[in-house]
């Protein structure tokens, strides 16, 4: 068993007189332990994987083939492609700083410590913020695809209910977040292994039709049909398919052994759902064209796979997709909870933000704070733009973790000792970083603004609330 | 160090859970790991409940720690958030390496202790956990065994005559010690029933097995059943491979 000291001291209070709460005196494979207390960590590789995975699938396979086909053609394999290469790049440096400071709170905590606390709150808040445009953006999705069975129902409404299914569920997952003691994340590996079974079956199918063995074949389609910069610009729009990764570091703090089980769910999620996306998307786009497939929208994969296997196929996509966006959004719910519990803990919030009620031993403020404003947002029913300003949140801060492990690595302070070290450095941080910060220039205008807008509003928060609170490590 | 078994005693601390009467007593002459924990739904990060719940349950085991100390046993202790209390009971047997969990539950002044013996396998600890608890106490031991039809009265006499032998070599009164043996009754019953007329039950782990995997672990039907104190003896710990 390692027995890893931590070594960074946390000083000064907030406007309220809150100091941040006390570092552990060490983390060892199995528990954080503070003097007395020990954290019990209890999440496995499964787990882990589960996690990543879990809340990565439901936004790249369901919601986004139809979106990127209509804006990049058939390269839009490309755009997923590049889009997993990007968070694999992120991914190996965030592994390291993961390893090096398995604590709850994944990138908000390892920019604190290694950049300062300014960094650190910009980061945190808008992690947390960041999560609530995930989730939205995952409810509507799950909108979508619940007013698609509704029509494959015949059952035919006066108004379009995508965005009321997604209030409702929103709404609904934050009531079982608060009350709820089931075993989720039991449910949650069993819902993540259907759902690769089910994609593996289909995907299979689609890739032997699509090379020609069932005799169909298709016509060979122009690869950039739409020229070179869409990919790009698809490949910045459906990034939000890929941040499900760093979810497992906000849970570093109680995965078991670590060093080994952090690099392998973080770096082993994203080729996995990369694999999953880029097929897909071949699958797809050879099915019907590009073109096609863009009319049908956020549920195209439904008539791909009617397409390919009739109404039990469309059936069972249907079903998939209602269980892997619904997932995602309840895994991003309680990422964006232990955000808030990260950025109280640091006294950057409200002590009374992580308060635990008695009856049910859910932290019900932080979990509000998650569910009300993802309400809202949902209510926008703006797919793109959510997705967009989720990643570009998420963008943020990966470039600035990667600088964190360069700023890290060359102060070398005696603390710093990851047990796994990133391969290629230093130029895979670096590329990490510039590519992170690069995809963002692709986004949409009104995109960039409102990142923008909540990366100022979370500086001027700090200033205001916590200027005086110092959580840098001592480098 | 100490000779004295240590005995792993775990308490849902913030649940109302306490120390029940008579257990200290029980436990005078033993090595008490007490260990505190919390079970938290997984949408609580564990540092979150310590922020709030850690002064609470300190207090609560700092007076439990008293009262064992009180009774003569000398106390360990931990306090843990978790997830899994399972794997938390887990990991403090192999760290502590306990040779029993209690189960515990409230009895009156220990009389009357049942020991059922179900092989061979694990009787050398077994008979270390009575001898050295029960030893000092003016306690009557009962070895148990329930036979199935292919067990000659040979073999049983072989394993509770090896049993007694072990009990008095770790220097229990052979006259303390009295056997009891039934047939052709379904050993899980048989243990429930004669329990109500003991105080205290002493029993060993079994391997876990598909009908463990199914029912639970016998030791722990039978705390469920008796509502006494029971005694979980561990398996020998596997050699760590490192």
């Amino acid at each position: 068993m390692t027995d890893q000291p931590v070594d960074v001291e946390p000083g000064g209070e907030n406007v309220a007189g809150e100091a941040p709460a006390e570092e552990p005196e060490s983390v060892t494979d199995d528990a954080v332990v503070h003097d007395d207390v020990e954290l019990e960590r209890t999440i496995g590789l499964v787990g882990g994987l589960a996690i990543g995975i879990g809340t990565m699938i439901g936004a790249g396979i369901f919601v986004f083939p139809g979106l990127a086909a209509a804006n990049a053609g058939l390269a839009a394999t490309l755009s997923f492609a590049i889009g997993g290469l990007i968070a694999l790049l992120v991914a190996l440096p965030t592994s390291e700083l993961a390893t090096a400071m398995p604590r709850s709170g994944g990138g908000y905590y390892f920019i604190s410590r290694g950049m300062g606390t300014a960094y650190g709150a910009i980061v945190g808040l808008g992690l947390w913020l960041g999560l609530m445009f995930a989730s939205a953006f995952y409810l509507v999705g799950l909108g979508h695809y619940a007013s698609a069975v509704f029509a494959e129902l015949n059952v035919a409404l006066p108004f379009s209910p995508v965005i009321g299914i997604g209030l409702l569920f929103g709404a609904a997952l934050t009531a079982l977040s608060i009350g709820g003691t089931e075993n989720t994340a039991k449910i949650q590996n069993v819902v993540v292994g259907v759902l690769l079974v089910v994609l593996t079956g289909f995907l299979s199918y689609g890739v032997l039709d699509a090379v020609g063995v069932f005799g169909g074949g298709t016509v060979p389609e122009q690869f950039f049909s739409k020229g070179y910069l869409p990919v790009l610009t698809t490949a910045a729009l459906v990034f939000t398919s890929y941040l499900g990764f760093a979810q497992v570091a906000t849970v570093a703090g109680e995965i078991k052994q670590p060093g080994r089980n952090l690099p392998l769910a973080m770096v082993g999620s994203v080729l996995i759902v990369t694999v999953f996306y880029v097929v897909t998307i071949f699958v797809a786009t050879s099915a019907f064209g590009a073109d096609r497939l863009g009319e049908f929208g956020e549920t195209a994969m439904v008539e791909v796979a009617r397409d390919f296997l009739g109404l039990p196929g469309a059936v069972a996509i249907l079903g998939a997709g209602l269980l892997a966006t619904f997932s995602s959004a309840n895994a991003s719910i309680l990422s964006a909870s232990r955000a808030v519990y990260a950025l109280s803990r640091d006294a950057l919030l409200p002590r009374k933000a992580s308060e635990v009620n008695l009856r049910y031993g859910t932290p019900h403020v932080a979990l509000l704070s998650a569910g009300g404003p993802i309400l809202v947002l949902v209510a926008t029913g703006r797919v793109e733009l959510l997705a967009e300003v989720a990643s570009f949140l998420h963008l943020i801060m990966y470039g600035l973790m990667c600088i964190a492990l360069i700023v890290l690595r060359r102060r070398n302070p005696e603390w710093y000792s990851p047990s796994y070290q990133v391969p290629g450095y230093p130029v895979v941080p670096v590329v990490g970083a510039l590519a992170s910060f690069g995809l963002i220039v692709f986004m949409q205008p009104a995109s960039i603004g409102i990142g923008i807008v909540v990366m100022l509003a979370s500086y001027l928060w700090y200033r205001y609330y916590a200027g005086d609170v110092t959580l840098k490590g001592d480098i | 160090m100490t000779d004295r078994p240590s005995i792993l005693v775990p308490l849902r601390v913030l649940e109302g859970e306490s120390v029940p009467e008579g257990v200290p007593e029980l436990l005078a002459h033993a090595h008490v790991v007490l260990l505190g924990y919390h079970v938290i739904p997984e949408q609580t990060a564990p540092g979150q409940a310590r922020m709030q719940f850690e002064d609470r349950a300190t207090e609560r085991l700092d007076d439990y720690e008293e009262m064992f100390e009180e009774a003569g046993a000398t106390v360990e202790r931990r306090l843990v958030f978790t997830h899994d209390g399972q794997k938390t009971i887990d990991r403090m047997i192999a760290e502590h390496d306990c040779m029993a969990v209690l189960v515990p539950n409230a009895t009156g002044p220990v009389e009357d202790v049942l020991v059922p013996v179900r092989g061979a396998i694990g009787v050398d600890r077994l008979a270390r956990v009575v001898a050295s608890v029960f030893g000092e106490m003016d306690a009557d031991v009962t070895l148990y065994h329930v036979a199935d039809e292919d067990t000659t009265d040979d073999d049983i006499q072989t394993l509770l005559g090896g049993m007694t032998d072990r009990l008095v070599e770790f220097g229990m009164d052979p006259s303390t010690i009295e056997t009891r043996i039934d047939r052709d009754q379904d050993p899980l019953d048989a243990i429930a029933d004669i329990a109500d007329s003991f105080d205290t039950v002493v029993m060993g782990e079994t391997d876990p097995s598909l009908a463990t995997f199914v029912f639970g672990m016998p030791a722990d039907q039978i705390a469920e059943r008796f509502l006494g104190p029971v005694f979980v003896v561990q398996r020998e710990p596997a050699p760590e491979d490192e």
